[in-house]
C-alpha cells in the first residue's frame, strides 16, 4: 500500500472525502444494531420506532457515497491502491446499506413480539449475538481505516462464532417451538431476527474481505470458516 | 480475479520479436540506460511508460539503433530482433530501420506530395518493379494507416497541407510502407486533439495484427487503452514489466504504484 501524498492534492481529498463518509455511515449501523438490540431485549417500542427512522439516514449516505465514487472515477481515473480503494468504498456501503436494513427489520419485529408472550432468555441471547456483529462491523471498518490485513483476518475467523451462536438460537428455538405451541408465533420472529444478524455478520466478513483485496491486490483464496449448521439440522424429535 | 476479463487482452502469439540483455546506454558521463532485460512480444502493443528523463525514449531509440547518430551516445548489451544482433557490424541501420519503423511526437511529412511522402522508402529500399506496383503499396500504405478515404482525391497534394491528426496518420503509413516488423512509435499524440488521438489509437489497435508496435507515452491512460503489455521505466531502470491490466489494478513495485497512481512525477 502506498501512504504517500498525490501530486493533486484534491485527489487526495477527495478520496479522504468518501472513506470518511464511510466512516461515518459505518458508525451510524453500529449504533442502530445495538440499539435495536437492545430495544428488543426491553421491549421498548419507542426506541424501535427510531431505529426504523434512522435506517432512512444510513440509506442516503450510501447513495451519497455512491455518487461521490463514481465522480471520482470520472475525473481521477484512479488507478491500481487509488482504484481498490474506490471499488471497496462503494462495496462496503453496500454490505453497511444491507446491515442497516436488518437491524431495521429486527426493530419492525420488536412490535410484534412485544405483544407476545416472551421467550426466556432468548433477548439476552440475541443481544449477545448482536454485540458480537456489532464488534466485527467495528474490527472490519477498524481494519479499512488503518489498511490492516491482518484485523481483517481476524473478522473472517469471528464469524465462525456468530454462525455457533445461530446454531445454538435455532435449535433452542425448535425446542420452545414444540414445548408449546403458543410460543410459535414469537420464535418465529426470533428466528428471523437470529437469521439476520447472522446475516449481518456474513456482510461483515465481506467487509473484511474487501480490507484484504484492497491491502494486498487479491482476495482470500481459501474458504472462510463456516459454521451455520442449520441447513442440515433437524432434532430429530416427532410432534406429540 | 484475472479470468474474468471484459476485454480480453491475451497476447495472441507468444513470440519474442525483440530481446535486449543487459542493455547500457551512456551519454557521455551519463548513465542513462541501466542493465535493462526485456522481451518484447510479436503482433503485440507494449507501452513504455515513466516520468521525463526515465530513458524510455532513449531505449526505444536503441530498437532501430536512432542513437547511432548522436557522437556520444554508447550502447553496450546485446538487442536481437528476430534472433539477430541489430549492434552486429555487418548489419546496415539504413536496412534495419526500413525493417524498424519509427513514427515522432510531431508529425514530420516530407514537403512533398502525398503520394511521394508514402513512395519515398518503398522507392529507395527497391520494393517496387513498376508505377503500378508503386500505386498499389501506395494505396494499401494509406488504407492500412486509415487514411485514405480521406486523401485518395488529392494524392498530388502536398502532406504538410493535412490537419494535425492526418499528418500523423500519414507519417504512420509512410512507417508502414517500407513492410516493416516493428514500429516505434514515441509520444505519437501528443500533438493531437482527443479525436485524431481516438483515430490513432483505433489505427495501432488494427496495426497489431501485423507488426509488433512498441509505444512511448507520457498518457498512462493512453498506455492503458492501447496496450497489452506495459513497462515502467524509473531514473534508467526498467521497474516493471507484465500485462498491462495487471501493472494498472496491482503493480507489483511500489515505484509502479506511485508513478501511476501520480504520486511521484
Amino acid at each position: 500500500m502506498n501512504n504517500d501524498k498525490h501530486i493533486a492534492s484534491a485527489f487526495d481529498r477527495d478520496l479522504e472525502a468518501i472513506q470518511a463518509l464511510i466512516m461515518k455511515m459505518g458508525g451510524m449501523v453500529e449504533a442502530n444494531i445495538t440499539a435495536a438490540a437492545q430495544a428488543l431485549e426491553d421491549r421498548d417500542v419507542e426506541t424501535a420506532a427510531k431505529v426504523r427512522a434512522a435506517d432512512k439516514a444510513i440509506d442516503i449516505l450510501e447513495e451519497q457515497i455512491n455518487e461521490e465514487a463514481a465522480r471520482v472515477i470520472a475525473l481521477r481515473s484512479p488507478a491500481a491502491s487509488d482504484l481498490r480503494t474506490v471499488l471497496t468504498v462503494m462495496k462496503i456501503a453496500g454490505n453497511l446499506e444491507r446491515c442497516g436494513d436488518y437491524a431495521k427489520n429486527l426493530a419492525k419485529r420488536t412490535g410484534v413480539l412485544a405483544e407476545l408472550t416472551p421467550i426466556d432468555g432468548a433477548g439476552a441471547s440475541i443481544r449477545r449475538m448482536a454485540r458480537a456483529v456489532e464488534e466485527m462491523l467495528k474490527m472490519a471498518l477498524d481494519a479499512y481505516i488503518q489498511r490492516d490485513a491482518e484485523l481483517a483476518e481476524q473478522v473472517r475467523q469471528r464469524d465462525l462464532d456468530v454462525d455457533q451462536m445461530y446454531n445454538a438460537l435455532f435449535r433452542e428455538f425448535l425446542t420452545y417451538m414444540m414445548e408449546d405451541p403458543r410460543n410459535i408465533s414469537a420464535c418465529m420472529h426470533l428466528h428471523f431476527i437470529a437469521k439476520n444478524i447472522e446475516r449481518m455478520g456474513d456482510h461483515a466478513t465481506s467487509i473484511a474481505e474487501q480490507v484484504i483485496y484492497l491491502v494486498t491486490g487479491e482476495m482470500p483464496e481459501d474458504a472462510r470458516p463456516k459454521g451455520d449448521l442449520t441447513s442440515h439440522t433437524d432434532l430429530g424429535l416427532e410432534a406429540p | 480475479m484475472n479470468d474474468m476479463r471484459i476485454v480480453k487482452r491475451d497476447v495472441d502469439m507468444n513470440d519474442i520479436k525483440i530481446s535486449a540483455k543487459d542493455v547500457q546506454v551512456y551519454y557521455g558521463d551519463t548513465h542513462a540506460i541501466k542493465d535493462v532485460n526485456v522481451e518484447i512480444k510479436d503482433k503485440t502493443v507494449t507501452a513504455f511508460i515513466g516520468p521525463s528523463g526515465c530513458g524510455k525514449s532513449t531505449f526505444l531509440r536503441c530498437l532501430n539503433r536512432m542513437n547511432d547518430t548522436i557522437d556520444i551516445c554508447r550502447v553496450t548489451g546485446k538487442i536481437e530482433i528476430e534472433g539477430e544482433d541489430i549492434y552486429d557490424k555487418r548489419v546496415d541501420p539504413v536496412q534495419l530501420r526500413a525493417k524498424v519503423g519509427m513514427v515522432f511526437q510531431k508529425p514530420n511529412p516530407f514537403p512533398k506530395s502525398i503520394y511521394d511522402n508514402i513512395a519515398y522508402g518503398p522507392r529507395i529500399h527497391g520494393l517496387a518493379r513498376s508505377k503500378a506496383d508503386l500505386d498499389d503499396i501506395v494505396e494499401k500504405s494509406l488504407r492500412r494507416g486509415a487514411i485514405w478515404n480521406e486523401v485518395k482525391d488529392r494524392l498530388h497534394a502536398p502532406g504538410t497541407g493535412l490537419s494535425g491528426g492526418q499528418q500523423q496518420r500519414l507519417c504512420i503509413a509512410r512507417a508502414i510502407a517500407t513492410e516493416p516488423e516493428v514500429l516505434l512509435m514515441d509520444e505519437p499524440c501528443s500533438a493531437l486533439d482527443p479525436i485524431a488521438t481516438a483515430q490513432v489509437e483505433e489505427l495501432i489497435d488494427e496495426l497489431r495484427e501485423n507488426f509488433s508496435v512498441v509505444i512511448v507515452t507520457h498518457s498512462m491512460q493512453q498506455a492503458a487503452r492501447v496496450s497489452q503489455k506495459t513497462a515502467f521505466f524509473h531514473l534508467g531502470n526498467l521497474v516493471e514489466y507484465g500485462e498491462t491490466g495487471q501493472i494498472f489494478t496491482n503493480p507489483q513495485d511500489p515505484r509502479t504504484e506511485s508513478y501511476i497512481t501520480g504520486r511521484i512525477g
